[in-house]
């Protein structure tokens, strides 16, 4: 039996990687502004406005929408960045504004009320009366979930509430409640909810050593990985620290989310679009996960099983997990 | 460092010294900045950074220094020759060259340890976010000197494509039988190790039974035998 697509959201960070994205058959692209409006401002990263003009002429052309990520929160005092992001994502045309702020949700309302709105997961928004209210008072008609639900939960949660659900299919695993997490702004004293970034790169690196690579982040050493060993980013949820004399990951391994393996169960869970994460990554690794995920969500609409996507090699320490989707306690 | 044509072709480069590369560095340098503005444009925000990039499996490495009047590159002997680089980067040659066409993932790159990197991590992500937009395709940029011969270099690029292409298939097959008597010394000493683990395992678990039968065995005033 034929059953409608996942809409199929998939990242890009420069231009040459949103028509990647396009051409490997992505039904939205989302992005962000180069600055700290969103929330993956990474040096030489993300469109200016001229470029965001482009790259609509380029998806609309090709039957893709965009959707503009303006999910930081605004900083007090100083609502004019993200003031000027909404309205100049709403003018040019972006299919739909990402937001997390309730100020800037409630400014998008006003001013621009035909551009859809989307709840950004840095809003953590998780149960029936929180999504209510954004929908009741902003007009929300979208909500990313964080990464904290199992299938059951999100089966439950979209059985109560009068919008969309979008989830995290595959990429970066954030295992905090994003929005919430203050581990990255008290090892750097940058947040990822104000700046934009998550180890920001002006505090990490990198050293060589006899036996192997030691990543740090501020004044904390994040790992060290024996030559060898695969490496993973440098944040403190991750993080590998001795402990009883055992070195051992506190919260999470290296490891990246893919769900591909209950995409039929989150179809079944009322889920409306899959969100690929990875505005960060390159062309590379656009192209090949986009073009798997096509053929995932395709084959999981027509009843097929999905297809392995052998995607290994794009993700963190090579290895991935259907993480909370499946979670058991321990 | 694995074998490949680049690693042969690094002892034939050798003896040469690394200033004889300039004046095709120099075409390359102004070719890109023709061709892909938008990359130099993305880069503009590192006014001074300067990075050292090394192709493990080459004889030399690279000298990228972005500043004024315009970026250039040149050849160095060894990493020591480039004073205080704002960054470094280091891969085989043909990851180095996959990275800058967009062909293969930075990230995807570093966490399998095919690219490592160190220093100044916001001009690595800059350099890399710029590079990576760019559309960058080396054959087609060095076609486009060609002009009206287009076509014949392009008919010759295939082919030494293709070489290459034999010879990488060739060293691997050459690599495969040098280390297939070590491969299969590792088994069998990987076979044993697991052995030895597993009756580590085992004597483990009976460990604790020992124990509490130890135990009990001296409060019931049980003899030693």
């Amino acid at each position: 039996m034929s059953r409608t697509p996942l809409e199929l959201v998939c990242p890009a960070g420069t231009p040459g990687a949103l028509r990647a994205a396009v051409d490997a058959g992505a039904d939205v692209v989302y992005l962000g502004f180069r600055d700290e409006t969103n929330a993956r401002n990474f040096p030489g990263l993300n469109f200016s406005r001229p470029e965001l003009r482009d790259g609509l002429a380029y998806a609309h052309e090709r039957g893709c929408r965009i959707y503009v990520a303006v999910n930081t929160f605004a900083t007090a005092g100083n609502p004019g960045p993200w003031h000027r992001a909404v309205d100049d994502a709403a003018e040019l045309g972006a299919d739909a504004l990402i937001l997390a702020d309730i100020g800037l949700l409630d400014y998008a309302r006003r001013r621009h009320p035909e551009t859809r709105r989307h709840l950004s997961v840095q809003a953590s928004a998780s149960n029936p009366t929180a999504i209510a209210y954004y929908h009741e008072t902003f007009g929300v008609q979208r909500v990313v979930l964080p990464r904290v639900l199992t299938v059951t939960e999100i089966a439950r949660l979209n059985a109560q509430i009068p919008v969309e659900t979008e989830v995290f299919a595959f990429g970066g695993m954030c295992v905090m409640a994003e929005g919430r997490c203050a581990l990255s702004a008290y090892a750097t004293g940058r947040s990822p909810n104000m700046n934009g970034v998550c180890s920001p790169a002006s505090h990490v690196r990198y050293e060589q050593g006899v036996g192997g690579m030691v990543s740090r982040l501020g004044r904390f050493t994040i790992n060290e990985f024996p030559d060898g060993e695969p490496a993973g980013y440098p944040t403190l949820c991750k993080g590998r620290f001795v402990t009883g004399g055992c070195a051992g990951y506190l919260f999470e391994e290296p490891t990246s989310l893919d769900a591909s393996a209950v995409l039929s169960e989150l179809m079944a869970a009322g889920v409306r679009a899959l969100k690929i994460e990875g505005r960060q990554r390159g062309r590379a690794y656009i192209a090949e996960v986009v073009a798997a995920f096509r053929r995932a969500v395709d084959a999981a609409a027509r009843g097929d099983p999905v297809p392995p996507l052998g995607l290994g090699g794009m993700t963190e320490g090579l290895r991935k997990t259907t993480g909370a989707y499946t979670k058991t306690w321990r | 460092m694995s074998l490949s044509p680049v690693l042969l072709a690094g002892f034939v480069l050798r003896p040469l010294p690394p200033v004889l590369l300039q004046p095709a560095l120099d075409l390359a340098m102004s070719l890109m900045r023709r061709r892909h503005s938008d990359v130099f444009e993305r880069l503009d925000t590192l006014e001074n950074a300067s990075f050292l990039i090394d192709p493990v499996d080459l004889p030399f490495c690279f000298a990228l220094r972005l500043g004024p009047p315009a970026p250039r590159l040149s050849a160095v002997g060894t990493a020591d020759d480039m004073e205080s680089p704002s960054a470094a980067l280091r891969g085989p040659l043909l990851v180095l060259i996959r990275l800058l066409e967009g062909r293969m993932d930075g990230d995807a790159a570093f966490f399998s340890r095919d690219l490592a990197v160190e220093g100044d991590m916001e001009a690595v992500l800059t350099l890399r976010n710029a590079v990576d937009s760019g559309g960058i395709d080396l054959a087609e940029d060095l076609l486009s000197l060609f002009g009206p011969l287009n076509g014949p270099a392009r008919r010759a690029l295939g082919v030494a494509e293709a070489l290459f292409a034999r010879a990488e298939r060739d060293l691997e097959t050459v690599r495969a039988a040098f280390v297939a008597p070590v491969e299969g010394r590792c088994d069998t000493q990987t076979a044993r190790l697991r052995d030895l683990e597993d009756n580590l395992a085992d004597l483990r678990t009976r460990m604790p039974r020992a124990n509490v039968s130890g135990t009990r065995a001296a409060k019931h005033g049980a003899a030693r035998l």
